[in-house]
């Protein structure tokens, strides 16, 4: 003991080792400890019976996803639906950069804070209250209807929230319209970081405000983007349930339902546990392979990955 | 790299630095300790917010995720932070209310027994919340569960053997008969109680004694009346009627636009019944009855849900041909409960299916204009009705295996209290002196019956607030309301006693009766050979499977999204491949497995019944 105090290294070592433990216990505890969650999915199962009580059916959950046509082809629209949804997302990633790059433009202060403030707002509101704000606008007696058939432009009230046509797209726009704002925060701070004197020398050149904006502020801050872009592109499979939860029904749940929603439908409704957890182990397996394909891309195109 | 080295250099030489390092140096290790204190905190968190939850109606969320632990911490909080109110924990599956019972009936059992409840209600909270209690070894203090659950929850160890002392309790061993016949049918159970079934009645277990059954057509007499009451053949007839009164009142005297049927999904797949709830409830016209994915023919056979001659596909057709006459309120499949009710409340709807949903605009004075609901007959219908609950409705009443003595005494004392005349009475009837009073004969008469449809205001000495609002939250009984109160002679509901019936005798119900030769609808069935009545049994059944469970899930989400689907089909033909595609979809995830299970699970409740008919 002594000779370890007496060791000025090792002492140093030891204290910085105290500092980082809160986060390897972070880590370790909210992490890596739910893992162990995973057994379930090598069980029969059932509570209120503890686990102890189960049957071991080794990969019997694994094999029932796929072990005839129907199930394979609900687990492929699964996918088709998070794929699509996800793709949507990353097919219109750039819209929150050039959303901040033209709040950026606008020159009259506080008319600017006020779209920012706008904008940003509804990030802070639940996706339940989101959906009660669209039925309310779009069921047959919401304000939609009521100003279209007062118009004149249909008789019988249009399903706005029945119909699973272009739900994909419907869907982006919400998320967008709950995010767009949020998101272009982090450009905004970009773009406050771009050097002045880059500007003010393009002026000086003659350069028009489309030209500075074109050569000047977006090749700034497409580093944060593409960095966005890689991390964005780990959570491929996981675009969350709530967005999806309030707005299926019972006419739009071939389109609507991603994986994490099926996920949850299966488990919740009458305890499906170690068919959902099945699941859940091969979404982290494929967001695993997607990160490190994205990171070795990264690496090969941008000579550094992220990881 | 290099700010990271930096600053790991500063923390490690800090010592040995002055000024501005220092401060430095303090500040990170404020930040060190804020971190490890947030660790520590999220750790016990659960145990913070449930202080707040035994004496705050909104922590629905603390109380979720309290653990075995937390709990009995919160409770010794209340004890010392408000005299000797003790906290019991309903775990509540009848219950539409989660959080701590307020107003009239929170103040009726504080006076009596010093008690606060506590709800927790899966309705509320979501199914998982079984779950996750039941794995943590308590589900609560007095658990209300369904038959299948407590059949578990006793193998589990969840559930207190109460044998010792039930019987002390005069009220409870009242029903030791049928108490008894309950813990029976427990697999391997050697003479051991654990619970006691939910709405027992002391007539017998193949009468019908109410005047009205759950459901049959019900139609506003006023409209019919217009129409000049015309017999009613088939279900085809019945939308004939139903688009004449929608042509001749489109809206209601609001001006909001009427639709004869108004439907919600909330209700799907409960009750352990596969497809909407909605058409689930509407098979029993035809004397049929969906049991789990199959139906249980009037003959006493069995076929799949999926069989185009069973009812299903019947009530869905009919609900189709009424959505094709612009008949359905188009926002059914998207609206919730609450929705549909207020609707019903503002007279937006013309056919009503449930008993209950009359509650909702019938009223003595309009019982006197004329304009109530009341049960009308298609001529080839034939009803299909549970018996008498005699022994129980099927859901059961238990102890949590974690309750301490004191608490244990409590909570058969309010047992015994909830099965007493005097508790059923608040329970039935409401506060004397605002929902009754006693006239100078002795008999009883209800007053202020609109107090729960208007969430009448209650007056201060019983806690204020609104009826509706103070309204037993436990929402479940263990005395059915039509058993007979000894100290009346007459039954607990009060549409039963003599006085509400002289006053409700109205020309409305009089030009009923001569037109159907009947007093009540219940009579009419009866003499016209249309009611089936299904004796009550006490039989344990077996439960799902890991396996079955899964399908039954998947098969039952399938079966309501196709069927709303097929209810909004545009035409015929799209109606049958819908219903063709749903049959394929339910065999891939093993529908005639769960067939094949559920028709020999309902077969030994069937045998059962035979027995009890005999």
């Amino acid at each position: 003991m002594k000779e370890f105090f007496s060791n000025k290294r090792k002492v140093r070592g030891f204290k910085e080792f105290l500092m980082i433990l809160p986060f390897i216990l972070l880590v370790l505890v909210f992490s890596y400890y739910p893992l162990y969650g995973w057994v379930y999915a090598f069980f029969d199962y059932k509570p209120p019976f503890p686990l102890s009580w189960d049957k071991f059916v080794g990969l019997k959950w694994f094999r029932s996803m796929v072990e005839n046509e129907v199930k394979l082809k609900q687990l492929l629209m699964v996918l088709r639906n998070t794929f699509a949804m996800s793709g949507i997302s990353l097919f219109f990633s750039w819209f929150p950069m050039i959303f901040a790059i033209f709040l950026n433009e606008i020159k009259c202060k506080p008319f600017q804070k006020v779209v920012q403030t706008v904008t940003t707002l509804p990030n802070f509101i639940s996706w339940v209250l989101v959906y009660s704000i669209a039925y309310s606008v779009f069921s047959s007696t919401g304000v939609v209807n009521s100003i279209g058939m007062k118009l004149g432009l249909w008789d019988t009230p249009q399903m706005f929230l029945q119909s699973a046509d272009h739900i994909w797209f419907k869907m982006w726009l919400w998320l967008t319209w709950k995010n767009a704002g949020w998101a272009a925060i982090m450009y905004l701070a970009a773009i406050a970081g771009i050097d002045e004197s880059l500007k003010e020398a393009a002026k000086v050149d003659g350069a028009s405000r489309m030209q500075i904006i074109w050569h000047i502020t977006i090749p700034s801050i497409l580093p944060t983007y593409f960095v966005l872009v890689m991390l964005n592109l780990a959570n491929f499979l996981s675009n969350g349930m709530e967005q999806y939860f309030v707005f299926q029904n019972a006419f739009n749940k071939d389109a609507i339902q991603v994986l994490d929603l099926y996920v949850y439908n299966l488990a919740m409704g009458s305890g499906g546990y170690s068919l959902s957890t099945a699941i859940s182990i091969l979404k982290s397996v494929v967001s695993l392979v997607l990160l490190c394909c994205t990171n070795k891309i990264s690496k090969l195109v941008r000579g550094e990955g992220f990881i | 790299m290099r700010p990271v080295d930096y600053k790991v250099n500063l923390f490690a030489q800090g010592a040995e630095r002055e000024g501005i390092m220092k401060s430095k140096k303090i500040i990170s290790l404020l930040c060190a300790t804020a971190m490890m204190a947030s660790v520590l905190a999220g750790c016990g968190g659960s145990s913070a917010p449930t202080e707040s939850a035994s004496s705050d109606t909104d922590s629905t969320a603390a109380t979720e995720t309290t653990t075995e632990t937390a709990t009995e911490t919160a409770t010794e909080t209340t004890d010392a932070g408000s005299g000797d109110v003790m906290t019991l924990e309903f775990f509540d599956v009848a219950a539409n209310y989660q959080g701590v019972q307020t107003g009239w009936f929170a103040k009726v059992v504080k006076d009596r027994f010093n008690i606060e409840l506590n709800i927790i209600a899966p309705q509320v909270a979501g199914d998982a919340i079984y779950q996750t209690r039941a794995s943590s070894g308590n589900l609560g203090d007095v658990l209300i569960l369904e038959s299948g659950q407590f059949k578990e929850c006793v193998e589990a160890g969840l559930v207190k053997d109460i044998s010792a002392d039930i019987w002390n309790y005069s009220n409870l061993a009242a029903y030791k008969e049928q108490i008894d016949m309950l813990n029976n049918g427990l697999e391997g159970n050697d003479g051991k109680t654990y619970g006691m079934p939910t709405e027992m009645m002391n007539t017998s277990p193949t009468s019908y004694s109410q005047d009205v059954i759950y459901s049959s057509p019900l139609l506003r007499w006023d409209l019919y009346k217009e129409l000049g009451c015309p017999d009613i053949a088939d279900l085809d007839g019945l939308l004939d009627v139903l688009e004449d009164m929608m042509k001749a009142h489109p809206t209601n005297e609001a001006g909001d636009p009427c639709y004869p049927m108004s439907l919600w999904p909330d209700w799907d797949g409960g009750d352990g019944m596969l497809g909407i709830a909605n058409v689930v409830q509407l098979t029993t016209w035809y004397g049929e009855k969906i049991k789990g994915s199959v139906i249980l023919k009037p003959d006493g056979t069995f076929i799949p849900l999926t069989d185009k001659e069973g009812s299903y596909y019947k009530m869905l057709k009919f609900l189709y041909e009424a959505n094709k006459r612009g008949l359905v309120d188009p926002d059914s499949a998207t609206q919730d409960w609450n929705a549909a009710c207020a609707k019903m409340s503002a007279g937006q709807v013309y056919l009503m299916w449930y008993s209950w949903q009359v509650g909702f605009w019938n009223s003595v004075d309009r019982l006197k204009a004329g304009n109530a609901f009341i049960f009308v007959p298609v001529a080839d219908q034939s009803y299909y009705t549970d018996a008498d609950s005699y022994y129980g409705s099927g859901r059961v009443f238990a102890i949590g295996s974690q309750v301490d003595d004191a608490k244990y005494k409590k909570i058969l004392e309010f047992l015994d209290w909830y099965a007493s005349p005097e508790g059923l009475m608040f329970q039935h009837d409401g506060i004397e002196g605002f929902n009754y009073e006693k006239g100078d004969d002795g008999r009883l008469h209800a007053i202020n019956t609109n107090a729960l449809m208007d969430n009448l205001p209650v007056p201060e000495e019983w806690g204020g607030a609104g009826f509706n609002d103070g309204n037993n939250a436990i929402n479940q009984w263990l005395v059915a309301a039509n058993s007979t109160n000894p100290e009346t002679g007459e039954a607990y509901n009060k549409d039963y006693w003599s006085t509400y019936k002289e006053e409700t005798m109205t020309d409305m119900k009089k030009e009923w009766a001569e037109k159907f030769g009947a007093a009540e609808p219940v009579e009419y069935m009866k003499a016209n050979n249309k009611l089936i009545i299904s004796p009550n049994v006490s039989v344990s059944l077996p439960t799902d499977s890991a396996d079955i469970s899964v399908i039954r899930n998947q098969c039952n989400e399938a079966v309501c999204d196709y069927s709303w689907r097929m209810i909004y089909a545009s035409d015929d033909a799209a109606f049958d491949a819908m219903w063709d595609e749903m049959t394929a979809f339910l065999d891939g995830v093993g529908f005639q497995d769960l067939v094949k299970f559920d028709t020999e699970k309902h077969t030994i409740e069937l045998e059962a019944k035979k027995a009890v008919a005999k």
